[in-house]
């Protein structure tokens, strides 16, 4: 085994380490910010470089280093740098556990970068389990009663969610006696047809599945600690939720139901279908209760369950095409890494912002457009290339996702996908009618520290390159999403 | 007798118990012995797995130790939580939390 | 037969104390029917042949978890506030019982394939084998070392004032 493939990670560990003890021999707790970011760019460097080698797996078939794991890798390493650029300042309101919280920071990137890349199912359930615990205890570093009350409800309902995805892995362990995807897939197929429609544990085991990883995502029906906790953690960790977690989610079923569950077609179109039934409530009632929302974190909470509703769609697009076909994986990472810029931005923006306001509310935002015009510009296009729209990001990742659906005979669903981006610019728009025509509550301009307008400006330069030159990125996502091919 | 299905069924039947505890009590402390209650009816059914369809290779009860290790820091840090609450947040109550609101 | 007979006696105490950790009124005495439950599973994995994970059981759950709740229950008070439900009781039992239905129809439909082999025993070698030997799950393993790291710092974090 080549213990080099495992440096992303193990730069991870011994920077969180390093920090922690650091933390108790400076004062200088800028130092902190900047040693995390160091380890990030070293395991980012060291990630870049091994993309495209096709490595084997190693620690005994438990741990991928395709394209697929360093795609997101990077994906992960690239918002644990946004999340702590823009944490440099709000991290004072930590006083003491400003160590512990880039630490936790580090170690949640850890445990989402092996859940991109783990293909057992124990090594996986230890990995997303790592990832949950360092989130439950960031979201209660305010240490007030709303980021406390909303720590303890996603400790409890994250809890309740994992026991229940362990369930389905415990039946899917007990029908097929592996815990290795890939052996997992070579017993479902060794099966004949008949003996697999007699046997509902298989299938008992993906719903129970789907309903772990769809807390992981927020999907609707899963979806009930989003918005409590997206507004009682501190911001720059609730953009670090809405973004990283999402994704993580997503990278994990894409592997999972890809190496374990992809053949034969039925099966697949059966989850496919499973998806579809998600996407459909998730797009319609995050975008619904998005609409009354006056807390600007609210806000985005619900978009993100309405936008892992488009993201669902891709999903189900690929599990009913036919193998081989990856127009709808590459569309789904394309999709992911537009909206982790996006998300990023808007959520950056809104850190600055409200920072200095000292306020969530929407309408505390009147007259941003001449307080602060290059804030307002910036979470402006990001609210655009949610809605979807051109030059954003946005535009083009739903195009990917919508036409890989339609060109699998879901056009009902893309119906439904698009009326809802329809719905969505209403709420969004909002926001920028507000910023924009509103009547400031005063004339003082909005300043923001370089850390934060470094991150802003990084994320909004991934949301028009995205949108103007999409090919490269699909380019990367299409490289990555050709591991699924057998 | 006894058979593989004798443990899924026990294994079923307290998950399940664990699961109406969950989503009808309000004081945190029971629903976090609730989670307990599923996390050990899941390692009956691994273990059961363990025994009875990979015997030599241990396999279930590798992952039963996986989950002991998840479910203590799981209590330690929810445990931490509730600490934490009754410190200094008064204006919290632990018996009232409602986990189904939208 | 022997093992049979325990398996009911284990099995049924086990249940009935599960029903008391939801319907016993004081914290306490839910708590204390937890541990019993507990004991119960760690009896039936005996009956499972699985010795080693028996004492894990007792040295974590019923020794380390427990102590861990029944000291919250003690610091908080939570004794006197009693152990309320919420509105939702009965969509509750509702749910309860259809999920439980369908886990008992998939159990006993799906043919599972049991092997014939003999258990191993006693256990403990071979799991150790299995978690740190040649082609094992070392990977996890790590893991796991990195999450107790991550779950005290949140612990500390957390419990400490501010």
């Amino acid at each position: 085994m080549n213990l080099a493939l495992f440096i992303p990670e193990l730069a991870l560990v011994a920077t969180a380490v390093i920090v922690i003890l650091l933390d108790l021999l400076t004062e200088q707790k800028r130092l902190l910010a900047q040693v995390s970011i160091s380890g990030l760019v070293v395991a980012g460097g060291v990630t870049v470089a091994m993309w495209g080698h096709n490595f084997p797996t190693i620690f005994n078939n438990m741990l991928a280093v395709d394209n697929f794991a360093l795609f997101f890798k990077m994906l992960f390493l690239g918002v644990a740098f946004l999340v702590i650029l823009s944490s440099v300042d709000y991290v004072i309101k930590f006083a003491r556990f400003q160590g512990e919280y880039y630490a936790l920071v580090l170690l949640a990137t850890l445990g989402m970068m092996l859940m991109a890349a783990t293909t057992n199912l124990i090594a996986i359930y230890i990995a997303i389990e790592l990832t949950s615990i360092s989130l439950y205890a960031l979201v209660g570093f305010l240490k007030d009663a709303k980021s406390t009350e909303a720590s303890l409800k996603y400790l409890l309902l994250g809890a309740v969610a994992s026991a229940v995805l362990l369930y389905g892995m415990a039946l899917i362990f007990g029908f097929t006696g592996k815990t290795n995807l890939h052996d997992i897939a070579q017993s479902i197929q060794a099966l004949s047809p008949p003996t697999l429609f007699a046997s509902p544990a298989l299938i008992l085991g993906i719903v129970l599945l789907v309903a772990g990883f769809g807390f992981k995502i927020a999907a609707v029906p899963f979806q009930m600690w989003v918005p409590d906790v997206y507004e009682g953690a501190p911001t720059p960790i609730t953009a670090y939720l809405s973004v990283a977690s999402k994704a993580a989610g997503f990278a994990i079923i894409l592997r999972v139901f890809f190496s374990a569950f992809g053949q034969p077609d039925w099966l697949s179109q059966n989850w496919g279908l499973i998806f579809a039934g998600l996407a459909v409530i998730s797009m319609t009632l995050g975008n619904i209760m998005a609409i009354p929302q006056s807390n600007i974190k609210r806000l985005l909470g619900y978009s993100s369950i309405a936008q892992a509703g488009y993201l669902m769609v891709g999903l189900a697009a690929l599990g009913v095409s036919p193998v081989g076909d990856i127009l709808g994986q590459s569309g789904v990472l394309f999709f992911l890494a537009s909206y982790v810029f996006t998300n990023m931005g808007a959520f950056i923006a809104v850190i600055a912002i409200s920072g200095k306001l000292n306020s969530d509310l929407i309408d505390d935002y009147a007259g941003m457009g001449k307080r602060a015009p290059l804030l307002a510009l910036a979470l402006t296009l990001c609210l655009i290339s949610l809605i979807g729209m051109p030059p954003a990001a946005g535009f083009m990742a739903k195009f990917y996702i919508f036409s890989a659906a339609v060109q699998h005979d879901l056009l009902w669903l893309v119906v439904i996908a698009v009326l809802n981006s329809v719905i969505s610019a209403y709420y969004y728009l909002r926001v920028v009618k507000v910023m924009w025509l509103g009547q400031a509550a005063s004339q003082e301009k909005v300043p923001s520290s370089a850390a934060l307008r470094l991150a802003l400006v990084l994320s909004c330069l991934g949301v028009l390159l995205l949108g103007i030159i999409p090919g490269y990125m699909m380019r990367l996502a299409e490289l990555a999403a050709r591991i699924f091919i057998p | 007798m006894l058979g593989l299905e004798h443990y899924l069924i026990l294994s079923a039947i307290l998950f399940s118990i664990g699961l109406y505890g969950v989503l009808s009590k309000r004081n945190a402390i029971i629903i976090l012995m609730c989670i307990e209650l599923m996390l050990n009816a899941v390692n009956i059914t691994l273990v059961a797995f363990s025994r009875y369809v990979v015997p030599a290779l241990l396999t279930g009860q590798v992952f039963a130790i996986f989950v002991i290790v998840v479910a203590a820091t799981e209590a330690a840090v929810g445990l931490a939580i509730i600490l934490a609450i009754y410190r200094g947040l008064e204006d919290i109550d632990v018996t009232k939390i409602n986990l189904l609101k939208w | 037969m022997g093992l049979v007979i325990s398996f009911w006696i284990l099995a049924a105490i086990c249940i009935l104390a599960a029903l008391g950790v939801i319907f016993l009124r004081n914290v306490f005495r839910a708590a204390l029917s937890l541990i019993l439950c507990f004991l119960m599973v760690a009896g039936l994995y005996i009956t499972l042949s699985a010795d080693f994970l028996a004492a894990v059981q007792i040295l974590v759950y019923v020794g380390a978890i427990s102590v861990l709740i029944i000291l919250a229950i003690m610091m908080t008070r939570e004794v006197q506030r009693g152990s309320p439900s919420n509105r939702l009781q009965i969509p509750a039992f509702i749910v309860a019982i259809l999920l439980l239905e369908v886990l008992v129809l998939t159990l006993l439909k799906t043919p599972w394939q049991i092997a014939t082999t003999p258990p191993l025993a006693p256990t403990t070698t071979a799991l150790a084998t299995r978690l740190f030997g040649e082609g094992g799950f070392i990977l996890p393993v790590e893991i796991a070392a990195v999450l107790i790291l991550s779950a005290i710092l949140g612990a500390i974090v957390l419990a400490r004032e501010k």
